[in-house]
């Protein structure tokens, strides 16, 4: 199997002051394509460290980070912006959506930066809303809708462009139990949909059994690696 | 990102916080239009001088004199103004015409009116070129023989000497007999004076082509006639005065007047004729410095205006770094979900730009409103400043609007910029973290 991404000796540590926190000491790892994996770790693990450095968004401190062949620790700003709008889609656990904007104006926000046109861009964020179960409530503020419909729009907005990867950091963190299993089954079914590879990182482990391995972090090292043979499927 | 796009979510984030965008637009047009309003009372006051100044003869002619020899400075050139003088300032370029002139004194007489006036002559054909125009009857041509053309103020020159009062004379200018002669005195009647014989002047008959518009000082009192005539005129006056005398043959003239094609080349002109050894004066050399001093004072009224739009423009740096406060989070949304640090800053550039644009046109309007009233007012304010209530206090030209907005675009840019440098600068993550 194809490795999608690469992770070569990857450290990371934080200056605080005079103090340096080793946010990640170690890391080796391979992420195939289409793989659903899921870091699973406490808080203070490293396992958002990890997350946003395969998303271009933090460098490490040393090592390397290898997407489809590229290098992401050597790229500059703008080549991570246009490798986060070929290759990437985000999930967030606070939803981030932009309250100003309707769902539907949202969704075709990453559109507008890769210079989609208007008409086409707003049929695209459409179909993608109704994939998500909002088709009526295209033109809501994210206000006017709950935790769990504003992390529909999240999605929506992380899968419309079609990425390779998509992200997901503790996507369900500030949901109810009912809600969870809604969200997590719209995320896994839809990346299987699109043959896209699937990173959520949680601490949550009734959420990792959704997932093909399951990484075990602990104080920013990889503890140990999972397989997860029974994760197809839906869980009920 | 495309451009559509860009100016749509740029008015889109203006138009959220209107109130705000609001108060920022104005304190530019303030500015502007307060920059605007000082200038054009510079402007104004520029036009005013020209005005002031073309009503004592036009801007465009030279008058040349004969150069005063300097006896301690012998190797100055020769100052004479005949022929050859008239050629060689037919051949300056940007000379329109060139005519001589001659000037005498004589009485005009019809009825019982007379009025003794100066008698121009001047080339017939160069008139039109040196703007001459008349209300009635034609200029003078070539063949006139004692023809003479009226200035326009003509009519109110004529008296009756044996009345005591002066009333308004009634003659007609076109229809009326005239006669002229030398004789000062024609009129009075002093009864042979102090034993001083006087010269038998001869009375000449004269036909009149035409009135003159009534126009500047120059000419609205004068009596004009073909140069060639005034020159027999003169030589029979001499021989009137002493019958002895005999005309030089080599005639100089008096002055000299240049006719320059446009204002702007009056100076050049002027100076070559210096170079060719003449004296030469021109209305340009008044209005020059008083261009200067209208100059002067609209640098320091622009300074003042210029002062609050610079208070605009910092509004418009706080606007900005207000509203990166506010939507520092929304940034790094962007930045994470695709956009470019170039796409953030072209966002705030354009709209902290735009308010620049919105603010400077908006200012081009007001100042047109608060011009208009200042000349509305101006007759009041006018007499009492002495600028005559004729031309206008404050004067927008065309080149100014455009010049306003663009500048403050300009301004609305560097305000924009630092705030954008500052929104660029944002890391993602810290803004998404930021509540």
């Amino acid at each position: 199997m194809d490795d999608l991404i690469v992770l070569k000796n990857l450290r990371k540590i934080y200056k605080m002051g005079d103090e340096k926190i080793v946010a990640l000491d170690d890391i080796n790892l391979n992420i195939g394509k289409e793989e659903f994996l899921c870091l699973l770790g406490t808080s203070g693990s490293g396992k958002s460290t990890l997350l946003n450095m395969m998303a271009g968004l933090e460098k490490p401190t040393r090592g390397e980070i290898i997407v489809n062949k590229l290098h992401l620790e050597r790229m500059n700003e703008k080549d991570l912006t246009n490798y986060r709008q070929r290759y990437i889609g985000f999930v967030f656990q606070s939803y981030n959506l932009i309250s100003t904007l309707s769902a539907l104006e949202n969704v075709s926000l990453g559109l507008i930066f890769k210079g989609i046109p208007k008409s086409k861009r707003e049929k695209m964020a459409k179909t993608m809303l109704i994939n998500v179960g909002l088709g009526n409530r295209l033109h809501h503020k994210p206000s006017e809708m709950s935790g769990g419909q504003q992390q529909r729009v999240s999605i929506a907005r992380a899968f419309v462009g079609d990425p390779s990867i998509v992200f997901a950091d503790e996507p369900t963190g500030n949901l109810d139990t009912k809600t969870t299993f809604e969200i997590m089954n719209l995320i896994t079914s839809m990346a299987k949909e699109s043959n896209q590879t699937l990173i959520i990182v949680t601490h949550d482990t009734e959420i990792s059994v959704y997932a093909n391995r399951i990484v075990y972090m602990r104080d920013g090292n990889i503890e140990k690696i999972v397989a997860n043979e029974k994760a197809e499927g839906e869980v009920v | 990102m495309s451009n559509i796009d860009l100016v749509r979510m740029g008015i889109k984030n203006l138009w959220r916080r209107k109130l705000r965008t609001f108060l920022t637009v104005l304190g530019v047009m303030i500015g502007t239009s307060s920059i605007v309003v000082m200038l054009s009372l510079g402007f104004g006051l520029s036009e005013s001088f020209t005005e002031q100044i073309s009503q004592w003869g036009s801007l465009t002619t030279i008058n040349v004199y004969k150069r005063w020899q300097d006896p301690s400075m012998p190797k100055q050139k020769e100052s004479k103004l005949d022929e050859t003088a008239v050629l060689a300032f037919k051949a300056i370029p940007n000379v329109e015409a060139v005519s001589p002139t001659l000037e005498t004194y004589g009485t005009i007489k019809t009825g019982r009116y007379v009025a003794n006036v100066p008698i121009k002559g001047i080339v017939p054909e160069a008139m039109e070129a040196f703007g001459f125009e008349v209300q009635e009857g034609r200029l003078l041509n070539d063949n006139d023989e004692l023809t003479i053309l009226f200035g326009g103020g003509m009519s109110n020159n004529f008296y009756d000497p044996k009345s005591r009062v002066w009333r308004e004379p009634k003659i007609d200018l076109m229809k009326d007999r005239f006669t002229f002669t030398f004789d000062q005195d024609m009129g009075y009647n002093y009864g042979g004076g102090m034993g001083n014989e006087k010269p038998n002047y001869k009375e000449y008959k004269i036909k009149v082509a035409g009135v003159l518009t009534e126009g500047n000082w120059e000419t609205n009192y004068g009596v004009y006639m073909p140069l060639r005539e005034v020159q027999k005129l003169m030589v029979e006056k001499a021989k009137a005065e002493d019958p002895k005398s005999r005309p030089s043959k080599e005639t100089e003239y008096e002055q000299i007047n240049v006719k320059v094609n446009d204002m702007k080349n009056v100076q050049a002109v002027q100076d070559a004729i210096k170079d060719l050894g003449h004296e030469a004066y021109s209305l340009n050399d008044q209005l020059e410095s008083m261009k200067k001093t209208a100059g002067t004072i609209q640098m320091v009224l622009g300074g003042i205006g210029a002062v609050s739009l610079i208070v605009a423009a910092i509004g418009i740096t706080n606007t900005m770094v207000m509203s990166i406060y506010e939507r520092t989070k929304e940034i790094g949304v962007m930045k994470v979900i695709g956009a470019s640090i170039k796409d953030i800053k072209r966002l705030f550039l354009l709209e902290s730009t735009m308010i620049g644009i919105i603010g400077g046109v908006f200012g081009v309007a007001l100042s047109y409103i608060l011009s208009f009233f200042v000349n509305k007012f101006s007759g009041v304010f006018g007499d009492f400043l002495g600028t005559g209530g004729e031309s206008k206090i404050s004067i927008i030209p065309i080149w100014l609007i455009f010049a306003a907005t663009a500048f403050s675009a300009l301004i609305g840019i560097l305000s924009g910029y630092f705030p954008a440098k500052r929104a660029m600068n944002l890391s993602a993550l810290e803004a998404i973290r930021t509540e």
